[in-house]
């Protein structure tokens, strides 16, 4: 596929800031999608409100751009209605944790056919850093300046605890592992969740003395760790902790039977 | 098959630079139309995918940059025997 | 799969069932609350597994979202709620609004603020119908009195709903929803369905109402349609900085709703011309329609469509009289609409009969209160 008949070229170029991961995370995603022969026209780009759920409005395809928070309350609407489409929620940390965390967690356990892709960017981006529900503990932001007192919430974790039948995480320097899970993500039925964890120069990074966008690549490098390491480690683990330890890896594949299929949507569609 | 980086699209993040394990990329010293120091493609030579034609590996630099602004594009000639 | 024709002893909210499934409702999204969940019980049993879906959602919110996600899918989609439900929904009815989606809330109105009466009837959420969300825009209400018109309206709220894109509310109250009584459903009942984009029929062009309803991009079918809730053209493109642009958009959006008043509102009227009028909706105007019946100086307007506000027949009607009493079960939300509109008709004497606490005005409080005023 052309990158102009997957990207809407009156919207070219995009508005992320220079080193943004988003772009990256876009890379991956057209090379998933490319690589599995998916139609443009069967699927439905869903986002809610937030630099990542702009992805939506780039892609060449139905999108819906909704209200902040309830991307996949609107996505289980749109997939339930009409089955034969493929949908494709893009949201952000705040998006998807935050304001709509009680959406996660039901679309996890309903278990509707969808793919969910959060861009964690640890920060409230597009508002101008603020902090967030997975900004690490005693981290810098707009509206914690003596450092974020809070523990950040492990949003892959609590898909897997919820019943969502794919959880992966990788983060933006993982490039082709997280379009391996993409595919993986798309191709599973049911509730799908990858969590990207991906830089925010402009607003995180400069804050935390990583302002070059390569600076929080490293960052990445240094701090991943698989999650068949981390099982073993202490049971008071919080992700992304005061050490700054990135759990990524694929934290379930599973087959829970999909909400469609249980109700009887499918067959008659 | 050689990088290629968009001059109107790089928005000199240095994320190339920083990723290629074969050092393909250096920062650049030009002000791009587009108002930034877009990186260069100093050492095309250097690539995995030098001379390779049909699949190509690594890719970490076209899969990284935030700004789609590096593409892949044959090898003339004279670049071929470098 | 609709009603069949013939009559029928329900509540309220079980009309309101019917009438949605015969206008042909495919997705309805709930959440449980009193005084509407007969609805969302009755939807249950009608739509899963019979070509349609039920959804019970996670909070009202989510009933919303997923009733305009499943809108722009190409199917009819509900939800009902009540009181404090129906706030949580208001940012959704903007987006609703700014994105053009067809779809219909049944609002079982109960005694406010917060909790309050979760069993009593209230009109408390006239106001907040027709102007709930942030920024303008223009929707669409009918008040239902009797289980016949929770049927007829609710198929009403369909038709204008998919013929205009916006969404369409019936406001009706726990009385209302409630009370038992005989439902006829017709033969034949109007049913308007949404029309498509690239949908062209030989006869006509698009069929849409005129310039201001654009034809639905229905998804799934190749339009690449772009919804969004920010500023935007119709050609798929988001100008959140574009002052012209967001002043066509929203202006059309209200636009398309007023100029069409006099298609959308839907009156009642008894004894035209008398020197008293009684103004009214819903449940509050069952006693005043009782005086009306028995009294031939006392007329009766009752209003089937509060929002758009009937503008023309209210300024007629107070045109013609010397008193107005308008009965609400509130404590003065639409009697400023009307006490402006019968002002500017030349009527002088405008009062309110107000009545809170979950019971309608009934007949001897309405004629208490125009004895109090020198009519009768």
């Amino acid at each position: 596929m052309d990158i102009f008949e997957f990207y809407r070229k009156e919207q070219w170029p995009h508005v992320f800031c220079p080193g943004c991961g988003i772009g990256t995370l876009m890379n991956c995603f057209y090379r998933a999608f490319d690589e599995l022969g998916l139609t443009l026209d069967k699927t439905v780009f869903v986002g809610g409100i937030g630099c990542s759920s702009r992805v939506p409005l780039y892609i060449n395809s139905d999108a819906l751009h909704t209200t902040h928070g309830r991307a996949i309350a609107f996505a289980t609407g749109l997939k339930l209605a009409r089955p034969d489409l493929k949908v494709v929620v893009f949201t952000g940390d705040g998006d998807l944790g935050a304001i709509g965390g009680n959406h996660f967690i039901n679309g996890c356990r309903r278990n509707v056919d969808m793919t969910v892709i959060c861009i964690n960017n640890n920060v409230y981006g597009m508002t101008g850093g603020q902090a967030s529900i997975t900004t690490p503990h005693n981290f810098l932001s707009t509206t914690t300046p003596f450092g974020s007192k809070e523990y950040p919430l492990d949003l892959s974790e609590i898909a897997v605890a919820a019943g969502a039948n794919y959880v992966a995480r990788w983060t933006t320097r993982h490039v082709h592992e997280l379009t391996r899970s993409l595919k993986a993500a798309m191709q599973k039925k049911g509730f799908s969740f990858v969590e990207v964890v991906s830089q925010c120069p402009t607003n995180f990074g400069r804050r935390n003395k990583m302002a070059d966008s390569t600076a929080m690549l490293e960052w990445f490098k240094d701090n991943s760790v698989r999650r068949e390491k981390t099982r073993a480690a202490a049971l008071d683990h919080v992700d992304l902790n005061i050490a700054g330890q990135i759990t990524i890896g694929e934290f379930v594949d599973r087959n829970r039977e999909c909400f469609e299929e249980l109700i009887g949507v499918e067959k008659h569609g | 098959m050689k990088p290629v980086i968009d001059l109107a699209l790089c928005k000199a993040c240095n994320i190339c630079v920083y990723i290629c394990p074969k050092k393909c990329y250096s920062k650049g010293a030009d002000i791009s139309e587009r108002g930034y120091f877009a990186a260069v493609v100093s050492a095309p030579e250097n690539c995995y995918n030098h001379n390779r034609e049909g699949k190509l590996i690594c890719e970490l630099c076209v899969l990284s940059c935030p700004d789609q602004a590096i593409s892949w594009h044959p090898e003339t000639e004279e670049e071929r025997k470098k | 799969m609709r009603t069949p024709a013939g009559e029928y002893f329900l509540q309220g909210n079980e009309a309101c069932v019917e009438g949605a499934i015969t206008a042909g409702v495919r997705f309805f999204a709930g959440y449980p609350i009193t005084p509407s969940t007969e609805i969302a019980e009755g939807l249950s049993h009608r739509l899963t597994g019979k070509n349609g879906v039920f959804l019970q959602m996670e909070d009202e919110i989510a009933c919303i979202s997923a009733v305009i996600g499943a809108s722009w899918s190409g199917v009819k989609s509900m939800t009902a709620t009540s009181g404090p439900g129906f706030s949580l929904m208001q940012e959704s009815v903007g987006y609703a609004a700014m994105s053009e989606t067809p779809i219909v809330i049944v609002n079982v109105m109960r005694g406010g603020p917060s909790t309050g009466q979760p069993t009593r009837a209230s009109q408390g959420d006239v106001m907040q119908t027709g102007y709930g969300s942030h920024g303008d825009y223009q929707v669409i209400a009918f008040a239902p009195a009797t289980v016949q018109e929770m049927f007829d309206l609710t198929v009403d709220c369909f038709n204008y709903s998919e013929k205009y894109r916006v969404p369409a509310f019936l406001l009706s109250d726990a009385e209302v929803g409630h009370m038992r009584g005989l439902l006829t459903v017709p033969e034949e009942v109007k049913v308007v369905d949404r029309k498509e984009k690239g949908l062209m029929r030989q006869d006509e062009a698009y069929d849409v109402p005129d310039e201001l309803v654009r034809p639905f991009p229905t998804f799934g079918k190749g339009h690449k349609t772009m919804i969004t809730g920010m500023t935007h053209t119709d050609k798929n493109k988001i100008e959140p900085e574009d002052s012209k642009v967001h002043t066509e958009l929203v202006t059309r959006l209200s636009k398309k709703v007023l100029k069409n008043r006099r298609d959308i509102n839907k009156w009642e009227m008894m004894c035209p011309g008398s020197r008293t009028m009684v103004v009214s909706y819903g449940s509050a105007a069952l006693g005043a329609k009782e005086v009306a019946a028995k009294d031939e100086t006392v007329g009766l307007l009752r209003l089937k469509s509060i929002w758009p506000f009937p503008e023309e027949v209210v300024h007629e009607v107070a045109s013609k009289c010397d008193r107005i009493l308008v009965c609400e079960m509130n404590l003065g939300m639409l009697y400023w609409h009307i006490r402006r509109a019968a002002l500017e008709a030349g009527c002088k004497k405008i009062e309110l009969l107000s009545k809170i606490g979950g019971d309608p005005p009934t007949p001897s409080d309405v004629r208490h209160k125009l004895r109090a005023m020198g009519a009768v």
